[in-house]
């Protein structure tokens, strides 16, 4: 089996183990996703509820807190990831005390990543029928429980949908992110495949990346359609 | 039942910018619910009912400083956010479009309304199988909204209101996107409510037929003001605003056959001695058999052209019209002697044509 596998990709099998291995690129591709998507996540979630909320016609109404998160948002969504890893290097060195390696990398991605989420979040959000939050409302609930008990429940078959998307856009990001140092499946399609002509390993990191991706999407649609009764 | 006031809006404005104007969505309007009252609001769309109806338990607040809301004696709009919420929760309300949320099952979406309730887990369960049944959906608590029809749906809507046994129920619209019958079903339902539960109903609607089948009172809305309030058979036998009349018609047809009676023949060349009449009457006075005394007593023929009956809360309202044809003297006697029973009369056409040489 190691003949055969040896036989074809070569490259491969000699760097599957080790220091800068593809195993270790597994780990710190899942490690980088896993932590960006999070602490991302958490970030841009609270993001976009404060956006629905503070709108215009929102529960809790605030033009001059709407405009500043708004902005906010359009400022990080506008910068191109590969330059928002340059620019966020000072405060990268003060969160996590280094700017290389997955580590490094978390703090630019969870930039790039929590704002883009956070629109996804309050375009879903905002097409949670208006008729019952006032609904909510009438039956006497505050902004708390409409939040929790009514955007989050009612949005939730769509929230999965477009977590779905966002994850795999930082899968996408990690990838990136190895160009600068950062590790993972990218840093070794680049490094090692691309630079040194061993296509084999190119094409390897591509097909781990697309099986994360299709792990990914194919649990959300599960979830999506279990949590789905419209 | 003495009357006793359960909602009390006084001097209420709504007031919306609209590029830059200003629209007066509720305009200084007044309106009195008594405990027990099943009240209808009428008028067309963009009349203000929705936003006269929210001010009730204040989804929408007066936009003038001289409102005032009392509700079951207590003033809303003295109330802290957190006192509000108690205070709304014992308004029920039902929503033109049900309003249920898509991701609970039937029984989750009653539920939904007992979070704040303070009751055990059990008790809870206890609560929604009971008002289940209240609505007559026993068997689909276990079902989502999507597999529900309309009717269903307003019903599950009925039953999330009423969990927090509130005295009020708003209906806003509650029956204008289900077909006819399915209309009445949910109007019966809310009447049958009112008599078991005393439970005081606000309805806004543009159907009279919703109107006329449940309310005792009604209140007719055009442009942000009550242009006519009063109880049901008033309304019905006097109505005085042009806007009544019409919303009366939208149900008796008596001004589109008045319309139609008008164009025939017989009604442009009216003899002499010969009255287009409009006799109205309520109540006993329709046990009489009037057009035979008519005849028997001064020998004046009718000739009933339309006539519309309904039954309001128990009490038989007609509405006819009728030509009476009979000497000129005997004419005007016939009329006196109907007034005496108790008929609203309204002549529309006294005939002027002599009479020509019958042949």
């Amino acid at each position: 089996m190691i003949d055969f596998l040896t036989k074809i990709m070569p490259n491969v099998v000699e760097n599957w183990s080790g220091d800068n291995g593809i195993l270790l690129g597994i780990g710190q591709t899942l490690y980088m996703t896993f932590w960006t998507t999070l602490i991302g996540g958490i970030l841009g979630l609270i993001l976009g509820i404060a956006l629905v909320v503070t709108e215009k016609k929102g529960i809790l109404a605030n033009a001059v807190v709407y405009s500043i998160l708004d902005k906010i948002v359009n400022i990080f969504r506008s910068i191109p990831f590969v330059i928002l890893l340059a620019v966020a290097f000072p405060l990268t060195q003060l969160l996590v005390h280094t700017t290389i390696g997955p580590k490094g990398a978390l703090v630019p991605l969870i930039l790039g990543s929590a704002p883009f989420y956070a629109r996804q979040v309050q375009n879903t959000l905002v097409q949670v029928d208006s008729g019952v939050i006032e609904s909510a409302e009438a039956l006497g609930y505050g902004p708390w429980t409409i939040v929790f008990s009514v955007y989050l429940r009612e949005g939730l078959p769509d929230l999965i949908r477009t977590s779905v998307l966002t994850i795999i856009s930082i899968i996408g990001l990690t990838a990136m992110a190895g160009a600068v140092g950062a590790g993972g499946l990218g840093y070794i399609a680049i490094s090692k495949g691309y630079q040194r002509y061993q296509n084999d390993i190119i094409w390897v990191c591509t097909l781990l990346i697309l099986v994360i991706v299709f792990i990914v999407q194919g649990l959300g649609d599960l979830w999506a359609r279990k949590v789905d009764h419209s | 039942m003495a009357a006793e006031p359960i909602i009390e809006l006084k001097n209420i404005c709504v007031t919306f910018k609209e590029d830059k104007r200003d629209v007066h969505a509720v305009d200084h309007v007044d309106l009195n619910v008594d405990r027990g009252d099943i009240y209808g609001v009428v008028g067309y769309s963009g009349a203000g009912k929705s936003t006269l109806i929210r001010v009730i338990n204040l989804l929408q607040r007066p936009t003038n400083a001289d409102a005032s809301v009392k509700v079951n004696g207590t003033d809303l709009l003295g109330l802290d956010a957190s006192k509000l919420r108690g205070e709304r929760r014992k308004i029920g309300m039902i929503f033109q479009h049900f309003n249920l949320m898509q991701s609970l099952s039937i029984a989750d979406n009653v539920d939904f309304a007992l979070k704040k309730a303070h009751l055990s887990k059990a008790d809870r369960k206890k609560r929604v199988a009971e008002l289940l049944e209240l609505v007559g959906l026993t068997d689909k608590a276990d079902d989502y909204p999507a597999q529900l029809s309309g009717g269903q749906k307003q019903r599950v809507g009925i039953a999330r209101a009423l969990a927090n046994r509130p005295d009020i129920l708003i209906s806003d619209e509650a029956t204008s996107a289900l077909d006819p019958k399915t209309t009445v079903a949910i109007l019966d339902l809310l009447a049958d409510l009112n008599r078991k539960l005393g439970l005081t109903v606000v309805l806004i609607t543009h159907e009279m037929d919703a109107v006329k089948r449940i309310c005792n009172r009604v209140a007719v809305m055009e442009a942000g003001r009550l242009v006519e309030t009063g109880d049901l058979l008033q309304i019905f036998s006097q109505p005085e605003a042009p806007l009544t009349k019409d919303f009366i018609d939208t149900t008796t047809h008596l001004e589109s056959a008045l319309a139609a009676v008008n164009q025939q023949a017989a009604i442009k060349h009216l003899q002499v001695g010969s009255v287009l009449v409009q006799l109205g009457y309520q109540g006993e006075s329709t046990d009489q058999p009037l057009i035979t005394e008519l005849y028997r007593r001064f020998e004046v023929s009718a000739n009933i052209l339309y006539g519309n009956l309904e039954i309001l809360q128990g009490t038989p309202v007609g509405n006819l019209l009728v030509i009476l044809s009979g000497t000129p003297k005997h004419t005007e006697q016939a009329l006196v002697f109907m007034k005496e029973q108790r008929v609203s009369v309204k002549v529309l056409k006294s005939g002027t044509e002599e009479v020509s040489v019958h042949d």
